[in-house]
């Protein structure tokens, strides 16, 4: 399975690509929204994990492209930092799967993915 | 309408079957993708594959060749095989009556050989199978033949080792809920006995100060030793199942070996019958100070005399200690304790350590005891990295022994200072409790020492109390209504801002209670029944000790190892990371800060947030958390000026820690 992985924070990100890939999935990781999304313009992903601060593009505005201009229903959870951004609603209306408010528990996160490409844990 | 496929007649079994091993849509595997391989390998073809069928498709496990992860089961090759009991070998579809027009014949995959074997679980359902396809003709000799059946056979062991594992697991989880939970209800009902316990026993010791006649100095000496026995058996069922859990640690600290077997003789002389001699015989060359555990060392002598002195009622008892050995660093020294008493027999050598046992049912009533103190005495004996050993002739005594090894410890630790309260002053110390009986046994107690001490019923009594008077330490009480011991000290810590030390006190023996109590910014434990000069020391401990040390931050670091997946080379990258990275974004917030750049400050806290929620610095993300409010707003108050202060110290705090590592 195939994860994209978009946030600029550098010791999340690693973290939570070092913890994916030790579930066994192949991730692949980025820190600014643009290139991310070039990533999912060329590759084939089974699913999206992105921030939605980010510099360049923004995790919403990624959800907003993949859903409308590509037309793919790939999964995507967007992380947020609770409160500050109320985002939950919003992140549903433009066609998130789920959003994961931060600090981010590991087994929770994995959970969800598995829900999400309908693995049984 | 009647499906496009042949239905098994157990089909809804079968179903059932296929269900209960869970492997539909499960993640690949290294194990079905070695035997998919293995099956193309011996059968010399491009495409191979391991499949189940549920009620409407086929789905492919693993498969070389494919492509695809699953096709519609009416358009399967595979529908026909589960219907047999064995191989279906198609040497050349072109001219298989059922096949030859087959879409995936004419076109598609271009199926021309075809072999499946029918997977069938233990209780006979074939739920999938195991193929090698090709697309030229071919025959597979009778080698072939056989190891592909091999395979198959293969494959659902290994499917079964997989659902047995599951459900293990998931036994396993049960168990370990339970033993939690019977860890627990022990340490709960350990607090329930031992608050009135301690009641007992420090009012037995106070009135024992007092001026006293004849009698009554007798009946309050057995009300004291009865108290004593009652809480040695409630912390002899504490210890098994701190034992139990592994929790319970061996200490290494110094200690003076020669005054703990005295204090030790000293303690059972009283218990030996009056026909019994008691003696202690130590070694001429056997060292004074060792390090290891003096409490642990303590309860097993307590235990193994305590019984020798119980079961003998003429003769002697005897409690030797002989160096056996010395090296540069270590004396290894065997204790041993000998009776003349009742003798175990040969048949019952082996039980007596188990929980519960006596040599004889009868031992109970004619001489009580829990039946737990030898299986604690060897476990202890068994923590320490030793064995118990025991010889024994029935009507002529026992002898137990073990034979410990100790670091050789300083001896100018021996000078150890003996305990007074003149020079601490004149204290005020504020006391929160909610039990009448400790409330008073406490009372009398701090004011023995000489200070001055004000009570509060609960933790919101205790907030007012300090927010009207000054107090120089807190004595806190975990368990209290309204507001308890963590709740008050998180609020005098974080709301009130104050570092007047506090002391926990409790009854309570929980695992990881004493962490808990750090963390939420204690300065000492005391456990309860606690003993005067135990509280002393405490008191004095935190009235010396600098605020900074006594407050030290803990990191919690379950996040980041979750995250590392048990991998210490990427837990020390990000701690490493962290070291590099954070102080200077720090200095970076501040500098932008200072320039009231609100943009700057936003995303550097936002950022920021992130890496600390990794390292559990919840009190520090929150104070990001204000200070991003704050700069979205575009105007800084003087709270983000506070946080902005706490972050910088929280920061270098946590960084000196991580360094320390």
């Amino acid at each position: 399975m195939r994860i994209i992985l978009a946030e600029d924070n550098d010791i999340l990100r690693k973290s939570l690509s070092f913890f994916l890939e030790s579930k066994g999935f192949e991730v692949d990781h980025f820190s600014d929204g643009k290139d991310a999304l070039e990533a999912i313009e060329k590759n084939n992903y089974d699913l999206i994990l992105t921030d939605i601060n980010m510099p360049g593009i923004s995790g919403m505005e990624i959800t907003q492209y993949v859903r409308e201009t590509i037309n793919s229903d790939v999964p995507i959870i967007i992380l947020t930092s609770s409160g500050v951004e109320q985002t939950e609603l919003d992140s549903f209306d433009i066609g998130a799967n789920e959003f994961i408010a931060k600090p981010i528990s590991p087994a929770v996160l994995l959970v969800r993915i598995n829900k999400l490409l309908k693995i049984k844990a | 309408m009647t499906p496009k496929f042949p239905i098994p007649d157990n089909e809804l079994q079968r179903l059932a079957a296929l269900k209960r091993y869970n492997i539909l849509d499960t993640l690949p595997d290294h194990a079905f993708d070695d035997a998919t391989k293995l099956v193309s390998y011996i059968c010399g073809v491009p495409i191979a594959h391991i499949s189940f069928i549920d009620e409407s498709r086929q789905w492919f496990k693993s498969e070389i060749g494919i492509g695809v992860s699953e096709v519609p089961r009416e358009i399967s090759f595979c529908k026909y095989t589960i219907m047999e009991s064995k191989m279906v070998e198609i040497n050349d579809t072109f001219l298989n009556e059922r096949f030859k027009d087959d879409p995936n014949v004419t076109g598609g995959f271009k199926v021309r050989f075809y072999a499946g074997v029918p997977l069938t679980t233990p209780d006979g359902f074939n739920i999938g199978t195991i193929c090698a396809i090709d697309h030229v003709t071919k025959t597979l000799d009778e080698n072939q033949r056989n190891a592909l059946s091999i395979v198959a056979k293969h494959v659902i062991s290994q499917l079964e080792v997989q659902t047995k594992n599951i459900e293990l697991a998931a036994q396993k989880k049960i168990a370990e809920r339970a033993v939690l939970a019977k860890d627990s209800f022990l340490a709960n009902m350990s607090h329930e006995i031992r608050t009135p316990l301690n009641a007992i026993i420090g009012f037995t010791d106070l009135l024992a100060q007092t001026e006293l006649d004849e009698t009554q100095r007798d009946y309050i000496d057995s009300v004291q030793i009865a108290g004593e026995n009652l809480l040695l058996i409630v912390n002899d069922i504490l210890d098994l199942s701190k034992i139990e859990s592994g929790n319970l640690t061996i200490d290494s600290e110094p200690f003076n070996l020669k005054k703990t077997l005295k204090h030790v003789y000293n303690l059972l002389k009283v218990k030996a019958h009056k026909e019994v001699e008691f003696n202690l015989f130590l070694d001429a060359d056997m060292p004074d100070m060792v390090i290891g555990d003096q409490g642990r060392l303590n309860q097993i002598l307590v235990n193994l005399i305590g019984n020798a002195l119980k079961f003998t009622v003429e003769g002697d008892v005897t409690v030797s200690v002989k160096k056996v050995d010395e090296t540069e660093d270590h004396y290894s020294l065997r204790f041993s304790v000998k009776d003349t008493g009742i003798g175990i027999p040969e048949d019952k050598l082996k039980t007596i350590f188990e929980r519960f046992t006596q040599a004889e049912e009868s031992t109970t009533r004619k001489f009580g005891g829990t039946g737990l103190g030898l299986n604690i005495v060897k476990q202890l004996v068994e923590l320490q990295k030793s064995e118990i050993q025991v010889k024994s002739k029935e009507g002529r005594g026992s002898e137990f022994s073990f034979v410990l090894s100790y670091k050789k410890g300083d001896a100018k630790v021996d000078s150890v200072k003996t305990i007074s309260k003149n020079d601490l002053g004149n204290l005020k110390i504020l006391l929160c409790e909610d039990n009448v009986l400790n409330q008073k046994l406490a009372k009398s107690v701090v004011q023995n020492f000489g200070f001055e001490l004000d009570i509060a019923e609960n933790g919101e009594e205790g907030i007012e109390l300090l927010t009207t008077n000054k107090y120089d330490l807190v004595l806190m009480d975990l368990q209290m209504p309204i507001k308890d011991g963590y709740q008050t000290t998180e609020y005098i810590r974080n709301e009130m801002k104050l570092d007047i030390p506090i002391i926990a006190m409790t009854a309570h023996s929980l695992v990881g209670e004493q962490e808990r109590c750090y963390k939420v910014g204690m300065n000492a434990y005391v456990p309860k029944p606690f003993k005067q000069a135990v509280l002393l020391k405490a008191i004095k401990t935190v009235m010396s000790e600098d605020s900074d040390h006594g407050r030290r931050r803990i990191i919690d670091f379950s996040i980041l190892d979750e995250m590392a997946c048990g991998s210490p080379d990427f837990r020390k990258e990000m701690i490493d990371l962290f070291i590099e990275k954070i102080p200077s974004q720090t200095a970076q917030l501040e500098e932008a800060f200072k320039n009231e750049e609100h943009d700057t400050v936003k995303k550097l806290a936002h950022n920021m947030k992130s890496s600390l929620d990794i390292f559990m610095l919840s009190d520090l993300t929150n104070c990001l958390s204000i200070i991003e409010e704050e700069a979205s707003f575009g105007e800084f108050t003087s709270e983000s000026e506070d946080k902005i202060k706490i972050l910088h110290c929280g920061i270098e705090e946590t960084v000196k820690i991580l360094k320390e590592l």
